[in-house]
């Protein structure tokens, strides 16, 4: 009688496996050849800075010393984090900003790409107009944006107080009330032309003929969008939707040039409030904390968007 | 000497009276001075309690004079031969390579300061041939932030030009190369005793003053006449402030006072500081004459008035710009120019900004801002309910980098130490500062470009005779975070209404004890 122990029949069972890897990797050498300069360059750029925040998240770094002066403390910035009022604040301000500029964002760049599809004269040149906000610089968009909304001589108040609509400027970004909405505006503005191409695109690729059957089958043109177009979109919509929500997660130049966070931090994003306490406030600690906090919630968006491209790509193979 | 800097009532600077009984304003070149017993004993002794021992020495100028008829005397009377004088120190053929950065001229800046920073990069290529300098022109806002990165990463410049704020935290911090004026052939009494505090850390000189500023107060004089305000008198106290504040915005519907409480810039703590000291608060005893740091004071009934003072003009008279809370001053000049703003602590720069701004405009608005120039007075800025005046005293270092944090890990420092002699020489220390601050090197007031500057520069006498009340911000290593987050915070906490008066200064106070390490 022969005793099989566990260890060994997993050693068995794996080793025709791990040789039929190994000879995949083999035939395939040169496909890694070629990706390894680029894989050699993330590790060096985006790798090894991450491990380094993780670590750098676990140390106390006293702004008065020096960084190499540090000392372990294991989840202690985690908790100041979590346990900080600000941070909650900050948090509410950063789910705000990035739901409502993406969610608004999309609706509007939906609609104008529906308006788009449609043909009639200057489609072209409206098109054109309307993808100037995403290609102007962040930068100077949000100087611009700055003096628009300015609450003494923005150009906003004068027209309103111009038309007497209002007996003075209303104050956009100096309130605590009303500075993040209109920074989301200004999002919106930057961010609507990119959610029409990609809707855009999308639409290019509803069947014609399909919408042509609905059409003799008598169904109406919210019918026809309803069941026809919008589920031939909806993966493209994730998609978009996931690339905003990223983005919109990570935007840093409109709310910093704008308004630096305040006043009173209520315009601080995760992104600005994790510059400030690094490069600012030099609690390089708590911002690595608060920089892996920020990391993981965009690990677990990139994961539902790389599902939602697989999703696509096994309906396609499927198809 | 306890007052350091700060005049009370009783023993108050003659040059406030400006000698006309028109309190808080000095007319231009008219200045007769009152006691000047009086005066020198306040100047000496406030210099004298600013001086390290070492410094009692003999400083080129007699500080115990200081006075703009003083300062107009004693311009162009000796010649400097900056060559010759840096040849001394590294000689003018040396071979070598510096990496460079400094804070440079930005948008709020005059187009003349422009000017004579490229004069200089030219000179000095010119100068010293075989140098290979790389340059690197950052704004006062990003500097420290891009410097602190760099630090990080050991890729530093070789030396780089600061503002007074940041020596102490480098220098703590052991960033910084030991430097004193004699190391670049000058002496330690050739520069202003309140700024060679400012570079050094625990006895030890890591720096060398470029230039020292105090900033002043200016106003429309016309828009003070149309508010019923007598045009040629500024507000004699900060309670003056608020009340002219809201007399011109209510009689013309435009800003009273020029407020700034934007976050992580340097302009909000230049002008909130003066009024916090003048009430008699401070974040600690920074005002007096030995500070000890010890005790936060920003909770205290004093500095809980001046903040209370600019919440009376922000939020209960609305006499001030809305904007405030995003603006910074570059904002507030071409306000102040369209003639929308009544007054304004302001820096010396300012007359040529605006001289810039006016013939950049067109139309009507050209003869608009040229009426607002020449209606533009400057005074000492306003004393608090005490009779105390004081001021930020400001200004830039130069530093040597340890080879370590280098990029490359070498400093050359012969390059380095060519480009600091050129820098902090009489010559080019008010060249660089000829509109905008004063020369770091005392001797700066000798040279004939001083005399020129004393005639083309207007105001210059005013805001010159600010410097004695110059308070430098706490030398700590903690004071940028104090000064660009902490206070404006503060502000913003309270005028947004986020907090009450109290509740903003208590909770400022308990940030810099937390900063200070649970003081």
């Amino acid at each position: 009688m022969t005793i099989v122990t566990g260890k060994a029949e997993a050693r068995r069972r794996l080793q025709p496996g791990t040789a039929g890897t190994l000879r995949k990797i083999w035939e395939h050498r040169a496909d890694y050849a070629y990706v390894l300069p680029a894989i050699a360059v993330m590790l060096i750029v985006i790798a090894y800075p991450i491990y380094y925040t993780v670590e750098l998240s676990f140390f106390k770094t006293p702004p008065g010393l020096q960084l190499r002066d540090k000392t372990f403390i294991g989840f202690d910035n985690y908790t100041t984090i979590l346990t900080s009022q600000v941070f909650w604040k900050v948090t509410w301000n950063t789910l705000i900003w990035t739901l409502g500029s993406t969610f608004i964002s999309f609706v509007l760049g939906f609609a104008t790409a529906l308006a788009l599809h449609r043909d009639f004269i200057g489609r072209g040149v409206l098109r054109a107009i309307l993808i100037i906000p995403w290609v102007i610089s962040a930068v100077a968009a949000s100087y611009i944006w700055k003096w628009i909304y300015h609450s003494d001589f923005g150009i906003i108040g004068a027209v309103l107080v111009g038309l007497g609509l209002a007996d003075r400027p209303p104050n956009f970004i100096d309130n605590v009330s009303t500075v993040l909405p209109s920074l989301i505006v200004v999002n919106i503005w930057r961010e609507f032309p990119f959610a029409m191409i990609m809707m855009m695109a999308g639409l290019q690729t509803v069947p014609d003929q399909l919408l042509r059957a609905a059409k003799v089958d008598g169904a109406s043109a919210w019918q026809r969008f309803w069941h026809v177009t919008f589920p031939h979109l909806r993966n493209v919509s994730v998609v978009t939707m996931l690339l905003l929500a990223v983005a919109n997660f990570n935007s840093f130049i409109i709310p910093w040039i704008m308004t630096g966070g305040g006043p009173s931090n209520a315009s601080h994003i995760w992104i600005t409030h994790i510059y400030e306490l690094a490069f600012g406030r030099q609690r390089w600690g708590v911002a690595s904390a608060y920089s892996v906090l920020l990391f993981l919630t965009l690990m677990t968006l990139g994961y539902f968007y790389v599902r939602a491209l697989s999703g696509n790509e096994r309906k396609e193979g499927s198809a | 000497m306890s007052i350091l800097a700060i005049e009370t009532s009783k023993d108050r600077f003659a040059l406030a009276q400006g000698g006309m009984g028109e309190p808080g304003r000095i007319p231009m070149t008219r200045i007769t001075l009152g006691s000047a017993v009086l005066r020198g004993t306040v100047v000496t002794a406030l210099m004298a309690s600013l001086m390290p021992t070492s410094a009692l020495a003999a400083p080129p100028v007699d500080l115990s004079k200081w006075s703009p008829e003083y300062v107009r005397s004693i311009a162009g009377t000796q010649d400097f031969d900056t060559a010759a004088d840096c040849a001394k120190v590294t000689p003018l053929d040396y071979k070598g390579r510096l990496t460079f950065w400094y804070q440079g001229v930005f948008e709020g800046d005059p187009d003349l300061l422009r000017q004579y920073y490229k004069d200089f990069f030219e000179t000095f290529r010119k100068t010293y041939p075989n140098i290979q300098l790389e340059e690197q022109a950052l704004t006062y806002n990003d500097l420290l932030d891009k410097f602190r990165t760099a630090l990080l990463g050991n890729a530093a410049p070789m030396a780089v030009r600061l503002q007074i704020l940041g020596g102490t935290e480098f220098a703590s911090k052991g960033y910084l190369a030991p430097l004193k004026p004699e190391d670049v052939g000058y002496s330690t009494e050739d520069f202003w005793p309140g700024a060679m505090k400012a570079v050094t850390w625990e006895g030890v000189t890591y720096g060398i003053p470029t230039n020292n500023e105090t900033m002043a107060f200016i106003w429309n004089a016309d828009i003070f006449k149309r508010a019923g305000l007598d045009p040629d008198k500024a507000p004699a106290t900060w309670e003056d402030v608020v009340k002219y504040s809201k007399q011109i915005h209510d009689k013309l519907g435009i800003a009273g006072y020029g407020l700034v409480a934007r976050k992580n810039a340097g302009n909000t703590p230049y002008r909130f500081m003066p009024q916090l000291w003048a009430y008699g608060g401070g974040v600690f005893d920074e005002a007096t004459a030995n500070p000890t740091y010890e005790q936060v004071q920003l909770d205290s009934p004093q500095s809980k008035a001046a903040l209370q003072a600019s919440y009376d003009m922000y939020v209960r008279d609305k006499s001030v710009p809305v904007s405030a809370l995003t603006n910074q001053q570059a904002d507030n000049q071409p306000l102040f120019v369209a003639g929308q703003l009544g007054m304004m602590i302001s820096h010396p720069s300012d007359y040529n900004v605006m001289l810039d701004l006016q013939k950049k405009a067109t139309g009507t608005d050209k003869d608009k801002a040229q009426t607002v120039i020449d209606n533009m007075r400057y005074g000492l800025i306003p004393t608090g309910p005490d009779g105390k005046r004081a001021v930020v005293f400001g200004g830039s270092n130069i530093h040597i980098l340890k080879p370590e944090y280098v990029e490359g890990g070498k400093v050359d420092e012969p390059a380095a130490k060519a480009i600091i002699c050129m820098w902090t020489s009489p010559e080019w220390s008010l060249k660089m500062a000829y509109a905008g601050s004063n020369p770091g090197n005392l001797n700066g007031f000798k040279t004939k470009w001083m005399k020129e500057r004393l005639d083309n520069i207007k105001f210059l006498d005013v805001t010159t005779s600010m410097l004695p009340y110059g308070i430098p911000f706490p030398a700590l290593p903690q004071a940028p975070e104090i000064m660009n987050i902490i206070i404006p915070d503060m502000l913003q906490n309270a005028l947004t209404g986020a907090m009450t008066v109290d509740e903003a200064a208590d909770d400022a106070a308990k940030k810099v004890k937390d900063v200070m390490g649970g003081l």
